[in-house]
C-alpha cells in the first residue's frame, strides 16, 4: 500500500513539475534562452496568491487571476528589458543565462524580505486527506492537481496546432524567418512565448501553496526541475519535458519506498545524469552530437 | 532544369558527351603500374551518400584527389560541396560510402585525429579563434597534443609563414579586429602553418579585392608547387580556371563530372546548371 | 584590529583562490559550472580527514585534496563535456545538489550536520602551524600558487587551445585538437587547484561544515568572477574583493536590519550581474568585451 500512497503523491507532483517544465521547455524551446528565472516566476506567482487569498481576502479566482497578471507580466518584461537588450548586442548564450540568474536572486531575496523564509501554506479544505482505502490517504487536491493539468495542456495542445500563434511558435524554434509568414515578428512571438510559458507555472505554484507550501528559496528547485526535465525530455519537445516533467515527479516519490527524504532530490539528477550519459537527446529529442 | 539521370558508370562513357572524364572520377584510377604521368591518389572518396531526415544532401559520390594536384570542387549553390568536406574532415558522418587517406580508412574517426593524419580545412565562414591574436591563431595550430604542457611550433616557421600571408605587420593584433581581405589570409596561413598534405578551403577567395586576389591566388600557386595536395570549392571562375589542374562538378549531391576544367566549363548543359544557377 | 585584519585576509585570499580558478574554465574555455562550492569542499574534507587520522604533513594533506577534487571532476567532465555547453552546467547543478547532500548524511568522513571539528594544524618541515600570522602565509602562498599556475598555463600552449575551442570549436578540431581532452583536463585543473583552497580553509577554521559549500556559494563564487570580469587575471580577484567587502559596506547603511544583511546583499549582487550582462559583459575589468586574454 505504500506503493500506491507513493504513486499517487507521485502523480500529483509530477502533474504540477509537467506545468513547470513545459512552461520552461516552451521558453527554451522557441527562444533560446535559458531562461533560469523560470523558477523565480513560480515563486513570484506563489506568494502573489498567497497575499491576495489570505492576506488581503480576495476571492480565489481574483486572486488566482492576479497570481497570473504577476506572473505574466513578470516573464514579458524580463524579455522585453532585459533578454531583448543583452541579444542585441551578445548573442552568448551564457550571457542571457547570467542575467537570468541574477534576476532570479533579486526576485527570491525580494520575496524574502517581504515574507520571511519560512514555509507559507494556503489553507484550504481540499488538502485535508481522505481514507479512500485503508492506508492510502489522498486529498481531493490531487485530483484538482491532476484536472488542472490536463486542462492545461489541453488548452496548450489546441493553441499550439489550431492557432496561428500556435503554428508560429512551433516555427519560430525551427526558423525565425518563416515567422514573419505568420505576420508576427520575432520580437512579438518572443512576448507571446513567455507570456504563456510564465502562465503555465501559475497552476502549479497556486497548488503548491495550498499542498506542501511555499518557500522563497524554492525557485532553486523548480529551476532544477524545469531544467533537468527539458533535457530528460529532450530539448525542443514540449511534449518530452511534460512527460519527463511528469517521470521525475513519480521518481522522486516513489524512491521514497527506499531511501530518505533529504536524497530525494538527488534522485532527480541520477536520472539526470544517466540521461546525459547515455542519451543526451532525451526521451524524444533527436540525438544530439557535440 | 536537372540534368539528365545518373547511374554510376554511366560517367565512364562521358554521358554529357564531350564532357571529358578522366581517370580519377568515381574510383575508376586503380593505380595501374606504369602510368608514370599520374600521380598516386591522397585521397579517396568511393560512395559517399549522406541523408538528412528527409533530404539526400550527397548521392553516391566517389571522387579521388591525386597528390599534388589542385581539384576545384564547383556546382551551384547547395550542391552539398560543404557537406562533402564536412564528411572527409569528420565533422559528418557519411550515411553510406567510406573515405580513405593515403588507403587508411577515416571512417570513425574524430575530426581532430583526421586533421592530425595531414587534413587541413578552412570554412566558408571563416571561423577564426576571434579573442586571439594574429600570431596566437597561427602559433596555436602548430601546437598539437592534449596534455597541459605541448610543444610549440618553431617560430621561425611561424614568422615565415606569417610574412608569407602579409600579416606579419599585424601579428599582434586581435583577429576580430582585421579587415576581410586580412581575415581570409588569417584564414590560410593557419592552414599553413599546419603540416597537412591535404588542404580542403571552402570557398577561401570569395570577397578579395584584385589585388589581394592576385597574391592569394600566388600563394596557393607556391603551396602547390611544394605538393600540397589542395581541393578548393570555389564560385570564382578566374579562381578555378588560374587554378586548377582539374575540375569536379557536383549538383544536387551527384557528382556530374570531373577532369579537365576547360573541358567541362565547355560543356553546354553543364554550364547552363552552373550559370543559370547563378543568374 | 590586527587579528581582525589577518582574518579578513585569510579569508579573501580562499575566495580568491576559488574565483581564480572557476574563472580559469568559465572565462577561458567558456565552461560554466555551478559545482565549484563541491570541489572546495571535497578539498576540505580530504585534508581534514588526512590531518585527523593518517598525516597532518601539509603537503600529504593538499596533495590528497588536489587529487580526490580532481579526480571527482573528471567524473562530471567526462560524459557532460561530448555534448553542449547547457547540459554541463545542468549537470554541474546536479552533482552541486547531490554533493550538499552526500555532505550532509555521510557521517563517517564529513562528520554529517555537525561536520568536523578539531582538525590539527599542518606541519610543515615538522613545524605545526600555529599564529594567525602563519596562516595568512599559508593563505598568499596559496593564492600566488594558484595565480602561477593557472597564469603559466594560460599563457602557454594550454591556454591558447581553450580559448581556440571557446571561439569556434570546430576550427579548433579541424586544427587538430583533443576538444573533449582539453576541457576535461581545465575542468580537472580547476576543481583541483579549488581542493587547494578546501585545505587551506579547513586548516584555518579548524572546523568545517556543509554550510559553506552550499549552492549559494556556487552562486556567489560565479558572481564574483562575473562581476570581476571572466577572462582576465584580476577580474575575479577584484571580484573576490568586492563581493567580501560588500557586506562590510552595506553594514554602514542605517536603515538596513542586521538580519537582512545577507538577504540584502544578494540582491545587490543579483542586480549588478543583470545589469553588468546588459551593458558590460565582461565585467568590471573586462569591459564591453567579453572573453579576453591572460
Amino acid at each position: 500500500m505504500l506503493f500506491v500512497q507513493l504513486f499517487v503523491n507521485g502523480i500529483q507532483t509530477g502533474a504540477l513539475y509537467a506545468l513547470i517544465a513545459a512552461g520552461f521547455s516552451l521558453i527554451f524551446g522557441t527562444t533560446r534562452v535559458f531562461h533560469v528565472a523560470h523558477g523565480a516566476t513560480f515563486t513570484l506567482a506563489g506568494f502573489v496568491f498567497y497575499e491576495l487569498y489570505t492576506a488581503l481576502a480576495w476571492a480565489w479566482p481574483l486572486a488566482a487571476l492576479g497570481a497570473g497578471v504577476a506572473a505574466a507580466v513578470f516573464g514579458m518584461l524580463v524579455d522585453r528589458y532585459v533578454y531583448s537588450v543583452i541579444q542585441r548586442h551578445e548573442a552568448a548564450f551564457f550571457t542571457v543565462f547570467v542575467a537570468s540568474f541574477g534576476l532570479a536572486i533579486v526576485v527570491q531575496n525580494l520575496i524574502t524580505i517581504g515574507f520571511g523564509r519560512g514555509l507559507v501554506t494556503v489553507p484550504t479544505p481540499l488538502s485535508k486527506s481522505l481514507e479512500l482505502l485503508p492506508g492510502l490517504y489522498v486529498a481531493p487536491m490531487a485530483a484538482v492537481a491532476v484536472l488542472c493539468a490536463a486542462v492545461a495542456f489541453g488548452l496548450l495542445h489546441w493553441l499550439l496546432t489550431h492557432t496561428n500563434l500556435g503554428l508560429a511558435l512551433r516555427a519560430l524554434g525551427e526558423n525565425p524567418d518563416l515567422v514573419r509568414v505568420y505576420g508576427l515578428t520575432p520580437r512579438r512571438l518572443s512576448q507571446y512565448v513567455f507570456l504563456i510559458g510564465s502562465l503555465l507555472a501559475v497552476p502549479a505554484a497556486i497548488l503548491t501553496a495550498a499542498t506542501s507550501g511555499l518557500n522563497p528559496s524554492m525557485g532553486h528547485h523548480i529551476m532544477l526541475i524545469s531544467i533537468a526535465a527539458t533535457i530528460v525530455g529532450g530539448v525542443g519537445s514540449l511534449r518530452g519535458a511534460a512527460v519527463a516533467g511528469l517521470l521525475l515527479g513519480m521518481a522522486e516519490n516513489l524512491s521514497l519506498a527506499w531511501i530518505d527524504p533529504q536524497w530525494s532530490e538527488a534522485v532527480t539528477f541520477v536520472v539526470l545524469f544517466l540521461f546525459i550519459l547515455f542519451r543526451p537527446g532525451g526521451v524524444f529529442g533527436r540525438a544530439v552530437a557535440s | 532544369m536537372s540534368a539528365p539521370g545518373h547511374i554510376k558508370g554511366e560517367y565512364r562513357s562521358a554521358k554529357h558527351e564531350g564532357a571529358p572524364v578522366d581517370a580519377y572520377c568515381n574510383g575508376n584510377y586503380d593505380g595501374a603500374p606504369g602510368s608514370a604521368a599520374a600521380p598516386p591518389v591522397l585521397l579517396r572518396m568511393q560512395g559517399l551518400s549522406k541523408r538528412f531526415g528527409g533530404l539526400q544532401a550527397i548521392s553516391d559520390v566517389s571522387l579521388d584527389l591525386p597528390a599534388g594536384m589542385i581539384t576545384t570542387l564547383v556546382g551551384p549553390n547547395g550542391a552539398g560541396k560543404t557537406t562533402l568536406f564536412n564528411m572527409i574532415t569528420g565533422h559528418l558522418t557519411p550515411t553510406a560510402g567510406t573515405v580513405h587517406l593515403h588507403g587508411k580508412p577515416l571512417a570513425r574517426l574524430a575530426p581532430w585525429q583526421i586533421a592530425r593524419l595531414g587534413v587541413g580545412r578552412t570554412f566558408q565562414d571563416l571561423r577564426l579563434f576571434t579573442h586571439m591574436s594574429v600570431q596566437e591563431n597561427v602559433t596555436t595550430v602548430t601546437e598539437r597534443g592534449s596534455w597541459l604542457w605541448q610543444r610549440r611550433g618553431d617560430p621561425a616557421r611561424i614568422e615565415a609563414v606569417l610574412r608569407e600571408a602579409g600579416l606579419w605587420d599585424k601579428r599582434h593584433e586581435r583577429a576580430a579586429d582585421l579587415a576581410y581581405a586580412e581575415r581570409k589570409f588569417l584564414s590560410l596561413a593557419r592552414i599553413m602553418a599546419c603540416d597537412a598534405s591535404l588542404w580542403l578551403l571552402d570557398e577561401p577567395a570569395s570577397g578579395l579585392d584584385p589585388r589581394s586576389f592576385e597574391r592569394f591566388v600566388a600563394l596557393l600557386r607556391s603551396y602547390a608547387a611544394r605538393g600540397i595536395t589542395i581541393c578548393i570549392i570555389e564560385h570564382n571562375l578566374d579562381l578555378v580556371t588560374q587554378l586548377s589542374d582539374r575540375l569536379a562538378f557536383l549538383d544536387q549531391g551527384r557528382l556530374l563530372a570531373c577532369g579537365d576544367p576547360a573541358g567541362i566549363l565547355k560543356d553546354p548543359q553543364l554550364a547552363a546548371i552552373y550559370f543559370g544557377e547563378r543568374a | 584590529m590586527l587579528a581582525y585584519l589577518q582574518n579578513i585576509a585569510v579569508l579573501f585570499c580562499v575566495n580568491a583562490m576559488l574565483a581564480v580558478t572557476l574563472n580559469f574554465i568559465m572565462g577561458y574555455a567558456g565552461i560554466f559550472s555551478l559545482a565549484h562550492a563541491i570541489f572546495f569542499g571535497v578539498g576540505a574534507y580530504v585534508a581534514a580527514n588526512i590531518a585527523m587520522h593518517f598525516s597532518d604533513s601539509l603537503l600529504l594533506c593538499v596533495a590528497g585534496a588536489v587529487l580526490v577534487s580532481g579526480a571527482l571532476s573528471m567524473v562530471l567532465a567526462l560524459p557532460a563535456l561530448r555534448v553542449r555547453g547547457e547540459y554541463f552546467v545542468a549537470a554541474s547543478l546536479g552533482l552541486q545538489v547531490i554533493g550538499v547532500t552526500v555532505f550532509s548524511e555521510w557521517k563517517g568522513v564529513t562528520g554529517g550536520l555537525g561536520g568536523l571539528v578539531g582538525i590539527p594544524p599542518p606541519t610543515v618541515f615538522g613545524h605545526a602551524l600555529a599564529t594567525p600570522g602563519e596562516f595568512l602565509a599559508l593563505a598568499v602562498a596559496g593564492l600566488a600558487a594558484v595565480l602561477l599556475i593557472t597564469t603559466a598555463l594560460l599563457r602557454g600552449s594550454f591556454g591558447r587551445s581553450l580559448m581556440a575551442i571557446r571561439d569556434s570549436e570546430s576550427a579548433a578540431q579541424a586544427a587538430g585538437k583533443w576538444v573533449a581532452a582539453i576541457k576535461t583536463l581545465s575542468v580537472a585543473v580547476s576543481a583541483g587547484l579549488a581542493g587547494v583552497a578546501g585545505a587551506i580553509y579547513a586548516f584555518y577554521m579548524s572546523f568545517v561544515n556543509v554550510e559553506g559549500f552550499m549552492l549559494e556559494t556556487s552562486i556567489l563564487l560565479m558572481a564574483m568572477v562575473i562581476i570581476g570580469g571572466t577572462g582576465t587575471v584580476f577580474g575575479p580577484i577584484i571580484g573576490a574583493a568586492l563581493l567580501m567587502l560588500l557586506p562590510a559596506a552595506l553594514t554602514y547603511l542605517p536603515f538596513l536590519p542586521p538580519s537582512e544583511l545577507g538577504t540584502v546583499q544578494q540582491i545587490v549582487y543579483g542586480a549588478i550581474m543583470v545589469l553588468l550582462m546588459m551593458y558590460r559583459p565582461g565585467g568590471l575589468v573586462g569591459g564591453r568585451r567579453k572573453g579576453g586574454k591572460a
